[in-house]
């Protein structure tokens, strides 16, 4: 390793690996023409500049909209990006977009054959079993009706030879990932380094998603000017989902799911709680046998049933087109230059990487004999397995492989191992020299193919990771393509000033399963808060002056904390003879314990995942205090020192970014069904934790109830009401009053039960009717209830305890969970479980042993 | 070329639901569609769809086999829906020699492995798996007793369609719409879909191309005895091509012979998932109750 000094500059002393082709320096050791300017600035900033601008950039990258994570997700690896950028210089990258727009054009003519005429295959150019013998090919891919090209958004994986001389190791033409990435590595780059890029004549990424809006709004079969542009995602189980809601954000189009659609009077439609809504342009990230059950994979739940049926009425446009993987085959590359002499009767200036496929008898004797040299992929899909390398496998495996290859030579092709060039990387504080492969996007319209000028660079120290799918590799990097001559900076995502504009009020456009979660969210948020409030009551007590034989108000707190799914109810059953000790480890271990399903830490996840559901609805800023919600409590949990204090200041944080949080929904949220179904998820779930808090501590009331009377206001954050009212005075029916009865207090449960009811006044009403749902009938009923209560008399302490007050929180208890699920049966749940018909009957009696059958 | 035979064909089906259903949409594939080969020319007359209640949308289309599709679907809540089609189709056995043709069965596959066939292309893709159908050497060696090297193709899988007629336990018990070809080889047992998927994985297996046909049956009433009004059924059976001179040739391994006059083709498919007469999905629904009823008469 080359010792690091920090005096020269970082640059000077980076050192390529030999021989591969590097991209900053040329054979002679001087830098390339792209790095003229960039170079130099790089050296200016030094060691030190480049620490710093990495630091600020990982931080970015952590409170980036496109890193949220679930945290329940533990394989899920953030996106890692290094600073140093690859240049490329105009020149260079002209050549290479002129061969990645001939690639396109091929693509598309391909498809369009293999979906149409099949000349390609009468004409024995490709081998039929390309199709025949290919089990991904659904006959319901022919002929299906396009707009436009079957192609819009492409993607081609590239590496350079030792030559300088790009190839492509793989097409993209289903729904390529990385496009958001590469978006987003720009913007942190150029915020970390502005002057830099600006400087150095960098082209612009903006332009080419304007682009790609328009096409997708030309693709719309009406409504071209303002068209509803839905990216339709596989869900949040899948890799892609965090960029799909990046996307969606960045180019105002909305994000949906399978469930989210319906084909109803032959149009596809958005389920929203007001209603159906035409989608005119679907940008599916689905694979193409899920997209409709009916024709399709009939197991599916992520596609749309008589979606097929949808585009043969020529109703909408998806895109890309159904059918379209068939065109990344890994099988079809050994084929590509035939087929472009067929098509276009000129030479490919892009080639791909040298690939055999087994099918093909001459092809597979060539593999077997030299089997060693080659890696083995599947030929018909791009798997996101690393490729099998015969020469690291034992003789048992290689012979099995052998055997696998004769029986199915159709499934299998081998290709070359690539050779990849090298670039500074800054990693750990110095650069490296490490492998490239490079991801370009391109966007086809009906005036041509458009080239992103830059695209994904991913990086490693190995070549070998970089093999194994496009998505390995250690680190991202941004690319730039550096011009002469200054770039157009004017261009921005913004509508044009003088457009016309609609104007548009509220949100009946939400869809159902968004408010589903929206309301989830609402719920877990609070019921976090209300644990976590009450938890740090009694950690505060316990660790106060007093002994713990002289906290009566713990044990009824404790009972409270069981009551909540907090702790085992057996910790507030033995009260008083909890030693200290025991407490100590118990309260603080109880906030890490994932065991308990109605726990903290359970609370906190499930409010995560609820918010990744709904990652395109909510801010920025919003998501930034979930994400380090989740850092702080659960990440973190396990290492973390478990005594009261530290723990105490956890809480405390949590606590605060809960409020930030509640705060923030409050003034930056329009008051739309969203916000509705938020709120409603925390005014359910805060009146049902405040009914369990004054049930487990004030029912059967303890001799001395003041030290537990201001735990319990401070546990509701209702103490300085508390005290402005009546000072030092602390009596059990000015607390139930200000908690259960005082409208004017937002901790109260009347003022929760009122908040429901005006709530679910304004939700859409079910058409034709005039009487009030079930759910506003439950919420009438408990308003009545308390409004009609009497905090004397839920004071007064009968022989067997407050039976008033018990009577009114029991029905609480009972019917705040009724009142939810008559909300989620009224509002979320459009449908039960689609079940298939086949039309066969199966259990006739066969009475005729030789009839038909 | 023999006279042909005229049939009116009425199926109908029949879902009664325990719970109201909010939309169902359903492809049907019963519409009796023309062939034209040397072996048999079939034409539809007329053929007319009743959907009740009635659909909100209703479109027909071609599919990649030249099957005949209808879609519907019915958007407001029903608790019964009926599916009726009236048809009449006409069949004419073609005047093929088929004792005199005495083509090897290797040099069929040969010819099109080697793009020789004139019809290769279209022929070819029958050689493969399918959906429902994989190849393996469990169908290989149940076919190789019937194909034993040299001997005429058709000779041969007929000599397969008495086997499987034989072992095979026609049993509408033992197998459901989802049993795969090896749980029906294995038990020896089920319906024609069973039967005709197990003779095409033995077929394709040797390499031969293989496809699946469903259509309908005319039941003859034994001696003396009325014919039973809508006791007939859908049925399916086999295609095998047999080399240029003969083309594709129907075999009927559920009823032991090569198909004639009695058979109606409807659809041909690389097996059942791309032919099924009625495939749909329907929200809510609860328990169904499916009747069905089909009748097959000679007419004029």
């Amino acid at each position: 390793m080359t010792p690091v000094s920090s005096a020269s500059p970082p640059l000077a002393q980076y050192r390529p690996v030999q021989p591969r082709y590097d991209e900053y320096l040329d054979p002679g050791g001087h830098r390339r023409p792209a790095w003229q300017v960039v170079g130099p600035v790089l050296d200016r900033l030094g060691f030190e500049g480049l620490r710093t601008c990495a630091a600020e950039a990982r931080y970015m990258v952590h409170e980036s909209d496109a890193n949220f994570r679930m945290i329940s997700d533990q394989q899920s690896r953030p996106w890692k990006l290094a600073i140093v950028p690859m240049a490329m210089d105009s020149s260079d990258w002209s050549r290479l977009e002129a061969g990645l727009q001939q690639r396109v054009r091929l693509l598309e003519a391909i498809l369009a054959d293999l979906l149409g005429p099949q000349q390609l295959l009468k004409q024995r150019v490709l081998p039929a079993e390309l199709l025949s013998a290919n089990p991904e090919f659904s006959r319901s891919y022919h002929e299906l009706p396009v707009a436009g090209h079957r192609l819009s958004l492409t993607a081609m994986d590239l590496a350079r030879n030792d030559e300088g001389q790009w190839y492509v190791t793989g097409d993209r033409t289903r729904a390529p990932s990385g496009l958001g990435y590469a978006l987003e590595n720009r913007i942190i780059t150029s915020r970390v380094m502005p002057q830099l890029i600006r400087r150095s004549n960098v082209t612009r990424l903006a332009s080419f998603f304007v682009s790609l809006q328009q096409h997708f709004n030309s693709l719309a079969p009406r409504m071209r000017d303002n068209p509803r542009v839905a990216i339709m995602t596989p869900g949040k189980a899948s890799y892609r989902y965090m960029e799909d809601a990046y996307l969606a954000r960045y180019l105002g189009y909305t994000m949906v799911q399978g469930r989210d659609l319906a084909v109803r009077g032959n149009r596809l439609n958005l389920k929203t709680l007001g209603g159906l809504l035409p989608i005119e342009v679907l940008w599916r990230h689905v694979s193409d046998a899920l997209c409709d059950p009916l024709e399709l994979d009939p197991h599916s739940s992520q596609g749309v049933t008589g979606l097929l049926q949808s585009i043969r009425d020529g109703v909408v446009a998806v895109t890309n087109s159904i059918g379209s993987s068939l065109a990344q085959m890994p099988a079809l590359l050994p084929y590509m230059e035939e087929a472009n002499r067929f098509f276009f009767g000129d030479e490919l200036s892009l080639p791909s990487i040298p690939t055999h496929w087994c099918g093909s008898p001459e092809a597979r004797c060539q593999v077997l004999e030299q089997l060693d040299d080659w890696l083995i992929r599947p030929a018909f899909v791009v798997s996101g397995k690393p490729p099998i390398e015969p020469r690291r496998l034992s003789q048992q495996q290689r012979s099995d492989l052998i055997s696998q290859i004769n029986a199915r030579p159709h499934q299998f092709v081998a290709q070359q191992r690539p050779t990849r060039s090298t670039t500074p990387v800054w990693h750990e504080d110095r650069l490296h020299s490490w492998h490239v492969a490079f991801r370009s996007f391109q966007l086809q319209t009906s005036t041509g193919v458009e080239v992103l000028p830059g695209g994904l660079v991913r990086v490693s120290p190995d070549t070998e990771s970089l093999d194994h799918s496009p998505s390995s590799g250690r680190l991202g990097q941004d690319c730039w393509i550096v011009s002469d001559q200054p770039v157009d900076h004017e261009v921005t995502l913004l509508p044009a000033p003088g457009s016309e504009l609609r104007l548009v009020r509220g949100g009946s456009e939400l869809p159902s399963r968004v408010a589903e979660n929206l309301f989830w969210l609402g719920r877990y948020a609070e019921r976090s808060e209300a644990i976590a409030r009450v938890l740090r009551t009694s950690m505060v007590r316990i660790t106060g002056e007093n002994d713990v034989e002289d906290l009566p108000d713990l044990p009824r707190l404790l009972a409270a904390l069981a009551a909540m799914g907090q702790i085992e109810p057996d910790y507030a059953i033995q009260g008083l003879n909890v030693s200290m000790p025991t407490l100590e480890s118990v309260l603080p271990e109880s906030v890490f314990d994932r065991d308990q399903p109605q726990g903290l830490q359970a609370g906190v996840v499930n409010m995560v995942d609820k918010a990744a559901e709904v990652r395109d609805r909510i801010s920025l800023d919003a998501y930034r205090i979930i994400n380090r919600i989740g850092d702080n409590l659960v990440e973190s949990g396990e290492e973390a020192a478990r005594d009261m204090g530290t723990t105490i200041e956890r809480v405390n944080r949590l606590i605060t970014d809960l409020i930030a949080l509640s705060g923030l929904a409050n003034e930056g949220m329009t008051r739309t069904h969203g916000w509705r179904f938020l709120q409603l998820g925390r005014r359910v779930e805060r009146a049902y934790q405040t009914s369990e808090l004054l049930a487990a501590t004030l029912v059967n009331p303890i001799a001395d109830e003041r030290p537990l009377l201001e735990s319990l206001l401070r546990a509701t954050d209702s103490l300085m009401t508390y005290r402005s009212r009546y000072l030092l005075q602390l009596r059990a029916v000015a607390a139930i009053d200000l908690l259960v009865n005082d409208d004017t207090n937002p901790r109260s449960i009347a003022f929760q039960i009122e908040s429901i009811k005006e709530l679910l006044d304004r939700l859409p009403a079910t058409e034709g009717t005039l009487s009030l749902g079930p759910d506003q009938r439950i919420a009438e009923t408990l308003l009545h209830r308390i409004r009609m209560s009497d905090p004397n008399i839920l004071a007064r302490i009968e022989p067997r305890g407050r039976s008033e007050l018990e009577m009114l929180l029991q029905q609480l208890i009972e019917d705040l969970p009724k009142l939810s699920n008559a909300i989620t049966a009224r509002y979320l749940i459009h449908t039960s479980a689609p079940q298939e018909l086949t039309g066969r009957v199966d259990t006739i009696v066969a009475d005729k042993p030789n009839g038909p059958g | 070329m023999a006279s042909p035979v005229r049939y009116r064909i009425t199926h109908v089906t029949r879902y009664k639901y325990a719970e109201p259903v909010a939309i169902c949409q359903n492809q049907l594939r019963m519409l009796p569609r023309d062939f034209d080969s040397p072996f048999v020319a079939v034409k539809c007359q007329r053929s007319r769809a009743t959907v009740r209640p009635q659909p909100d949308q209703l479109v027909e289309h071609l599919d990649y086999f030249g099957n005949r599709v209808l879609s519907f679907a019915i958007e407001s809540l029903h608790q019964e829906l009926e599916v009726g089609v009236h048809s009449e189709v006409s069949v004419a056995p073609g005047s093929l020699d088929l004792d005199g043709d005495r083509t090897p069965w290797q040099e069929v596959r040969d010819r099109v492995d080697q793009r020789d066939d004139s019809n290769w292309f279209e022929i070819q893709e029958y050689q493969f798996d399918s959906p429902r159908v994989q190849r393996g050497p469990l169908f290989a060696d149940f076919a190789q007793t019937s194909f034993a090297p040299g001997r005429p193709i058709l000779e041969a899988a007929i000599d397969l369609t008495r086997r499987i007629h034989a072992d095979f336990d026609y049993n509408t018990k033992v197998t459901d719409v989802n049993t795969t070809p090896e749980e029906a080889l294995e038990m020896r047992a089920g319906v024609c879909q069973d039967c005709a998927h197990v003779q095409i994985a033995c077929l394709r297996s040797l390499g031969l191309p293989a496809r699946y046909v469903s259509g309908y049956l005319r039941t003859v009433p034994p001696p003396g005895k009325e014919r039973l009004v809508g006791a007939d059924q859908s049925h399916a059976w086999v295609s095998l091509y047999a080399g240029e001179s003969l083309g594709w040739i129907d075999l009927d391994p559920t009823n032991c012979c090569i198909s004639d006059v009695n058979h109606v083709p409807i659809c041909i498919g690389r097996d059942y998932s791309e032919v099924s007469p009625m495939r749909g999905v329907v929200l809510g629904g609860g328990d169904t109750n499916l009747k069905v009823s089909v009748d097959v008469e000679p007419v004029g």
